[in-house]
């Protein structure tokens, strides 16, 4: 019991420093960190210091796609409150001590917070409680209950299906079987017994529900996103009409990012018509940035070669995900760079990419790999800051076969005359053998014995004898 | 007493006369110049090797005898240069550049960029790009043919970023008229490729004779002939 204790003082202080604020206005941060009072003392005052307010939407089921529309049912719910959590799959808890006064009475909060749900025309179970998962079960049960007095806690879930706990199959089917079908008969049971058979969690659950222990929740917090949007007094047919009413769009964009320390890897350009569907231009930097200039440099690689389907009624401006800005994205020596008029490493990728597409500018790296074909591969993401570490590199030891600089796509079958050639002059052949053997694992079997041979006018090839079908192949020229 | 214009300054004035010295002091300035690893090469060029800041272009009569060989010591100088921006670019290679013989080489292929354009002007317009934006040491450049005006666009941009920009065409665009201030012709011999200066400025054109060298940088008696069986 006493280590049992300790710990609810350690979850506690997690959950003082999980909580966004200190401006949420019941919570007084100090008393958050003491620990909670005795079950007697708690049962005697008739008011608890949280009260939650839990909501199930029974429609939503899948989570891949409940947990965006979580999110924004949250957004909802922050009207109320500014603390919101999400339990999956599908319910919010809603802490509302501190807005009963604001709305009136907490009948009229709970009123209004359902008159929410309902104005979306979403099926919802709601039920407030003075702790966490207590609501949640009653929730859950379909009960609309509106409990104050944490003392009545006990009483009420008395009579709530065990399986409203949403519990794992396992534990219910057992419970099933034991002949306990209400939570009332679980609490009778003896603590010890239920922390052997289901668990220390079960007991910690039936704690919580009863407001004997604090169970820490993380809070919501929205995601920032910029948004902007410009409509057109007369429909815009012309792209540069748009380029120019994209300025001021973008610099309070980048002022945006810019107050918030923050910067983006992509943008979306909405152009609404009037009745075609919705073009999308997209985007994409080459690093994290807030930068005006390297926003509008992209914009306009971007736009003239747009074609418009039709004319324009109304643009919108949306940023990505805004990241921290970090060292990597701070380059010194590119802002130096950019200094003095000139541009930075990723404002020429992005410019390249802008106007050549994404794919068409890559770097490639090396990759540990005996077979030549998988021993490189292209990379996307680019490193622009200087690594210092990165640049000793390992230069040709003597010990490793030369490699072409080009490498064949796909291996070029050598005529039948030129492999006659090359066994009557064996001079031609300036290196070799190197066997490459490797792949049997993956299906790509390679057996194959590499030469590096001289053209008669002088080109070097690198070409390889298949092992096992005795055929010669050009993979590689020593351009 | 005011001077006349003199005949011969008004002869200097005239843009179809070139002079020597401005071309070769061009070259004898603080830029660096980058050994081709060949020394009977570097001989022949003023300066002693590669002149940055400027277009060369090299005329294959086949692709595959050595070209990018040529330039590769000055790639990995220009990346261990300090106060350098050691990007380099690789446009419309004719192949994939093979990641493991550069990086054996020890070019830094974190600062390595291929770009792959769809057209031949879209290739000009990145070549452009990449060297006058001054971050890129080196652009190396395929092309099977292009406008005179567009050349002289690039070697404008290379003068401007400070950038190396190295074009290679084909051999049949030999006796057309060039901007760039290096022309090489890369043309087949009998037992190794043979070199020809076509144009130079501020030397003397003519043929070169390369080394033997081999192909990659390696200690000498690795060498091993073996007979086919």
């Amino acid at each position: 019991m006493r280590s049992r204790l300790k710990k609810s003082a350690t979850t506690d202080l997690f959950a003082a420093a999980q909580a966004p604020a200190a401006r949420h206005p019941t919570r007084p941060s100090a008393a958050a960190v003491s620990p909670p009072p005795p079950p007697q003392q708690e049962a005697s005052r008739s008011r608890s210091r949280h009260l939650w307010y839990a909501v199930v939407f029974p429609a939503l089921g899948n989570p891949e796609n409940t947990s965006r529309i979580l999110e924004r049912l949250c957004l909802y719910a922050q009207r109320f409150t500014p603390w919101v959590s999400i339990d999956q799959p599908n319910a919010l808890l809603l802490e509302i001590r501190g807005s009963v006064k604001l709305f009136g009475s907490l009948e009229t909060l709970h009123a209004d917070i359902d008159a929410v749900w309902s104005g979306l025309k979403l099926r919802a179970q709601s039920s407030t409680a003075p702790s966490t998962l207590a609501a949640l079960w009653l929730a859950r049960a379909g009960e609309k209950a509106l409990i104050e007095d944490p003392g009545l806690l006990a009483g009420r879930l008395a009579k709530l299906p065990v399986a409203c706990t949403a519990w794992d199959r396992s534990r219910l089917s057992t419970l099933r079987t034991m002949g306990v079908n209400r939570i009332g008969e679980l609490m009778r049971l003896p603590r010890a017994g239920i922390a052997r058979r289901f668990g220390p969690a079960s007991v910690l659950d039936l704690d919580i529900a009863l407001s004997r222990q604090s169970g820490p929740r993380r809070a919501f917090v929205a995601r920032e996103r910029f948004r902007e949007r410009c409509d057109f007094e007369t429909e815009v047919e012309t792209v540069a009409y748009v380029q120019k009413a994209l300025e001021p769009l973008l610099e309070r964009c980048a002022q945006f990012l810019c107050e918030r320390q923050t910067g983006v890897q992509a943008l979306q350009l909405k152009l609404k018509h009037r009745t075609e569907p919705v073009t999308r231009v997209r985007l994409g930097l080459a690093s994290v940035t807030g930068d005006l200039a390297r926003l509008t440099d992209v914009c306009m690689q971007k736009l003239p070669r747009l074609e418009l389907a039709a004319p324009i009624l109304s643009m919108e401006l949306l940023s990505g995900r805004l990241e921290p800005l970090s060292a990597d994205s701070l380059d010194v020596f590119a802002c130096l760079g950019g200094a003095d008029g000139r541009d930075t490493a990723p404002q020429l990728v992005e410019r390249l990419r802008a106007r050549l597409g994404e794919q068409a500018v890559y770097g490639i790296c090396p990759v540990p790999e005996h077979r030549p074909e998988a021993a490189w591969q292209r990379v996307r993401a680019l490193h622009h800051a200087p690594r210092p570490g990165r640049r000793a590199h390992r230069k040709a030891d003597g010990q490793e076969m030369p490699r072409p600089v080009w490498l064949l796509s796909e291996p070029a079958r050598l005529q039948d005359v030129d492999v006659e050639r090359l066994h009557r002059s064996p001079s031609m052949l300036e290196e070799g053998p190197e066997r490459i053997e490797s792949g049997w694992w993956d299906g790509k079997d390679v057996a194959r014995d590499y030469y590096v041979v001289r053209q008669a006018g002088g080109a070097r090839l690198w070409i390889f004898q298949e092992r096992r079908s005795k055929c010669w192949y050009v993979h590689g020229v020593f351009a | 007493m005011p001077r006349e214009p003199s005949k011969l300054d008004s002869l200097l004035a005239d843009a179809r006369v070139w002079k020597l010295k401005d071309a070769s002091a061009g070259h004898s300035s603080s830029r660096p110049v980058w050994s081709t690893g060949q020394s009977a090469l570097d001989a022949r060029l003023p300066g002693g090797g590669w002149p940055t800041a400027s277009l060369i272009e090299v005329l294959l009569e086949a692709p595959g005898l050595g070209e990018v060989q040529l330039f590769l010591p000055a790639l990995v100088q220009s990346q261990r240069a300090e106060g350098e921006t050691p990007w380099l670019v690789w446009i419309s290679p004719p192949h994939e550049p093979f990641a493991p013989a550069l990086a054996q080489y020890g070019i830094d292929l974190d600062r390595l960029l291929v770009v792959r354009p769809g057209t031949a002007t879209e290739a000009l317009w990145a070549a452009e790009q990449a060297m006058s934006s001054g971050v890129c040491a080196v652009v190396l450049l395929w092309l099977k043919g292009s406008r005179w005006l567009s050349l002289r666009r690039l070697k404008l941009a290379a003068e401007a970023g400070g950038t190396l920009g190295v074009l290679f065409r084909p051999e049949r665009h030999r006796f057309e008229s060039s901007p760039a201030t290096l022309r090489l012709l890369l043309a087949r011999g009998d037992e190794y490729p043979r070199l020809d200066i076509i144009k130079v400025q501020g030397g003397r054109p003519g043929p070169v004779e390369l080394e033997s060298a081999p192909p990659i940088a390696r200690s000498p008696g690795e060498c091993r002939h073996l007979e086919l069986t």
